[in-house]
């Protein structure tokens, strides 16, 4: 396959980081060289969250300026912060539904607005796609699934060597029993939402 | 995933940090003892997680000294042994460690130091790598999870063959990658031994001390020779620039050569640099026009190939750090193309970025959780000595006080300084003084300086935030924790009898979360002179809810949203709060149901969880 790079990015307590270890435990099983990185700073829930898949032979743990080839968004404005990451011609794909910072919430400064976040990340993805994963995910009862709603989007985009399928056969295999129904629905929403999109 | 697999023969992906632990666990380890510490937890949370399955001995230390200490009396027993800590933990155990380099380690004992090169959970980035050269401590750096599984695994045998102590660094990058890691073979764990008494080598008065230090640099001396042609210290590539490289710097550089096919160099991976392959190096500079040295934070590969150079005569151009490669901060493929590219006088494409206006962006810093008892306390304090006090802060997660509004970090010095550095800044200022101090903190060296407090008279308020775990590096216990909730022999040691025992006269003990509790003892500590100890006690709500198996049935609902409803939004930060427009509401899904707002503002009431 062609090398991959993959950035997350997200806040704490948004699954950024199962996701990550999800996509990168898929990629053993199928195979595919993998490497991934994760850097949480103080384990504190509400800071920012990035992390790292690197498929197809890469030895580095991390991604730099300008070296990813997917960029992966759980929050719009940490999408938008994370915009410098991506490499020419780059994908993103993110989430379009806010979590906003604590000085947003106490009124202090404001979130930037949606369609912002969208226009300037066009001009650096031309291909990039937004989801609603929050409403999404509220659809499978479990708001906590949206980070797998994003993940069911990727997989059926034909970006990775393998495709939902193998998505939803990961979650049967690596996530705890109670989780795994309510996350291959929102696995299957978010690629039902991007397919029909398209 | 089985880690435990005698067997081996399969393939999992693991985090740096398990990958240690499978190291070990193939070398035999059979005594772990540890204090927790980003990016190092993960290590011993593992060995805890599958004790009850294992057939090693794990305990956690109350602090980093206790922790070598106890090891390296298992490692003297004939032990092999494993001891973890983060990097400033190493201070804290510095001076058992420096000795047992002299007097050794039969049984074998390793020293997991996890560096943090970036500071992302840390409060500097010193360079561990000194320590190794301090000491005199055989070191290997991983860069790769294979690394960590392979190289633990290593140390331990080399410091059982040696009998010296070995330090095995790594970074936080390491620690807290994933990567494929081949399993092999697990010894049986060696959990007993037999200590053979030797009094002219094990107890270093100064006559023992002179002979044991010309021991240690004798042993040096061969494992040199012995690391000189390991597999770690390899080199491979062509041409007239060379690269040594340490580290995750190794993994770097691989990836830029890769990418880069027109930049031709020689390469010597050093995957164990102390005791330095002098040799090794020295015939890898042979024929070099010019060498450039890729290793994280100190320049310590650099100098000691400068002096090596100097030694031999070498004229060969050295180059190290400098604008490229700083001397702070994680290295990336970026810098090591950069630096790579001058060497070789090769052009390369600069990556054009995405550069949209990020600065009008607001932040997002790490914030105290929703129901987290700390805050509590906090807004109350605050409420009562506002910017009047001087306030001491601890490491812990606590520490995050330190933002607006809360404001109640005003100086720390490191893990559990708060008591004793707010003794010192109380005999010279005016101003009242309270330190903060975490329970788990408490244990780890806060109440040596709560003794000193009252030994030598201090006017200090100490405020020991007892959220019964320690929370910030991922809820492990500590000696104030009933060890009965995880399975094993009960038992605990309560603080508040411990305060009083230290000689402290004024101590009180309420719910962190009852703010009328709270205030009382603090209005009646205010008019007092002398050590006053305040023991605020509520568990984490995180640990309450994953451990305890507590549920909060109540949950904060704005009546009617006035002014007092927005200034308690203003007060508290509580990330369960959120303005829109000029009204306030509550995100059900986020609050903790502490009712902490309830008791500030008539304007919430308690409701029912929907």
């Amino acid at each position: 396959m062609k090398p991959l790079r993959v950035f997350f990015t997200g806040v704490g307590g948004q699954g950024t980081l199962t996701a990550t270890k999800l996509l990168a435990e898929t990629a053993l099983d199928q195979g595919v060289e993998v490497n991934a990185g994760e850097i949480h700073g103080m384990a504190q829930r509400g800071g920012v969250v990035h992390s790292f898949v690197l498929l197809g032979g890469y030895a580095s743990p991390k991604i730099s300026l300008g070296e990813a080839h997917v960029l992966l968004g759980f929050e719009p404005m940490e999408t938008l912060r994370a915009l410098p990451f991506i490499a020419k011609d780059g994908l993103v794909l993110s989430s379009e539904d806010p979590v906003p910072p604590i000085s947003v919430t106490t009124g202090r400064e404001e979130y930037p607005s949606i369609d912002l976040v969208k226009s300037e990340t066009l001009k650096c993805s031309p291909r990039a796609k937004f989801l609603p994963c929050l409403s999404l995910a509220k659809e499978t009862g479990v708001v906590q699934t949206a980070n797998t709603v994003l993940m069911g989007a990727f997989f059926s985009m034909g970006v990775l060597p393998f495709g939902l399928d193998i998505l939803l056969e990961s979650i049967e295999k690596r996530l705890k029993p109670k989780l795994v129904d309510v996350n291959l629905k929102a696995a299957r929403l978010g690629a039902e939402y991007i397919t029909r999109d398209k | 995933m089985n880690l435990l697999d005698p067997k081996g023969e399969v393939r999992e992906l693991l985090l740096g940090n398990e990958a240690i632990v499978r190291g070990a666990l193939e070398a035999g380890v059979g005594f772990i003892s540890c204090y927790p510490g980003t990016p190092s937890s993960e290590v011993p949370d593992t060995f805890f997680r599958l004790s009850a399955r294992g057939s090693y001995y794990f305990e956690y230390a109350p602090n980093e000294k206790v922790a070598m200490e106890t090891a390296g009396a298992a490692a003297l027993g004939g032990v092999p042994t494993l001891v973890t800590m983060k990097h400033v933990g190493v201070n804290v155990a510095a001076d058992p460690m420096m000795t047992l380099a002299y007097i050794g380690t039969p049984g074998g004992l390793v020293i997991l130091s996890a560096d943090d090169p970036g500071c992302h959970s840390s409060q500097n980035e010193q360079d561990n790598r000194y320590y190794a050269r301090l000491a005199g401590l055989p070191c290997f750096e991983p860069s790769s999870a294979q690394e960590c599984k392979d190289m633990a695994k290593e140390a331990m045998e080399l410091s059982a063959k040696w009998q010296q102590p070995v330090l095995l660094r790594t970074t936080t990058r390491i620690n807290h990658l994933r990567g494929p890691v081949d399993f092999g073979p697990m010894k049986p764990a060696k959990t007993r031994g037999e200590f053979k008494k030797d009094p002219g080598r094990f107890v270093p008065i100064p006559a023992v001390a002179r002979i044991r230090h010309k021991v240690l640099t004798s042993n040096l001396e061969n494992i040199r020779s012995e690391i000189e042609n390991c597999s770690w210290n390899k080199s491979w590539g062509e041409g007239k620039v060379g690269v040594i490289a340490s580290g995750v710097s190794r993994s770097y550089l691989k990836d830029v050569l890769k990418s880069n096919p027109a930049i031709k160099v020689k390469v010597l991976e050093l995957g164990i640099a102390w005791p330095l392959p002098e040799n090794t190096i020295k015939n890898f500079l042979k024929g070099l026009d010019k060498v450039v040295i890729l290793e994280e934070l100190e320049p310590i590969l650099e100098n000691d190939v400068r002096v090596l150079c100097q030694k031999n005569g070498l004229t060969l151009e050295v180059t190290g750090k400098g604008e490229e490669l700083p001397l702070w901060d994680e290295y990336s493929t970026l810098c090591v193309e950069q630096a790579l590219a001058k060497a070789t006088g090769i052009e390369i494409k600069t990556q054009e970025l995405c550069n949209p206006d990020l600065a009008a962006l607001p932040s997002r810093p790490p914030n105290l959780c929703a129901g987290c008892s700390h805050r509590s306390v906090y807004v109350n304090t605050r409420k009562i000595f506002g910017d009047d006090a001087i306030y001491s802060s601890d490491i812990g997660c606590y520490t995050l006080g330190i933002l607006p509004p809360l404001r109640s970090a005003d100086f720390l010095l490191c893990m559990g300084s708060s008591v004793s550095s707010g003794c010192g800044m109380s005999r010279v200022v005016d101003n009242p003084v309270i330190a903060f101090i975490g329970d788990s903190t408490f244990f780890h060296s806060g109440v040596t300086g709560l003794i000193n407090a009252v030994y030598n008279d201090y006017d200090l308020i100490v405020v020991i935030l007892d959220n019964r775990t320690t929370a910030m590096t991922g809820h492990q216990p500590h000696p104030g924790v009933d060890q009965a909730l995880y399975g094993l022999r009960p038992g605990n040691i309560e603080i508040e009898p411990l305060v009083k025992a230290s000689g402290v006269q004024h101590v009180k003990k309420v719910k962190a979360l009852n703010q009328k509790a709270v205030s009382t003892a603090l209005e009646e500590f205010k008019e007092m002179k002398g050590v006053r100890v305040l023991i605020a006690e509520d568990p984490c709500p995180l640990y309450a809810k994953k451990v305890l198996g507590i549920k909060r049935t109540k949950v904060a609902t704005i009546k009617t949203s006035g002014p007092a409803s927005l200034e308690c939004l203003n007060t508290l930060a509580c990330p369960a709060f959120f303005k829109d427009g000029e009204t306030v509401g509550v995100n059900q899904d986020a609050c903790a149901g502490c009712m902490v707002c309830v008791q500030i503002c008539d304007e919430i009431k308690p409701g029912s969880r929907s």
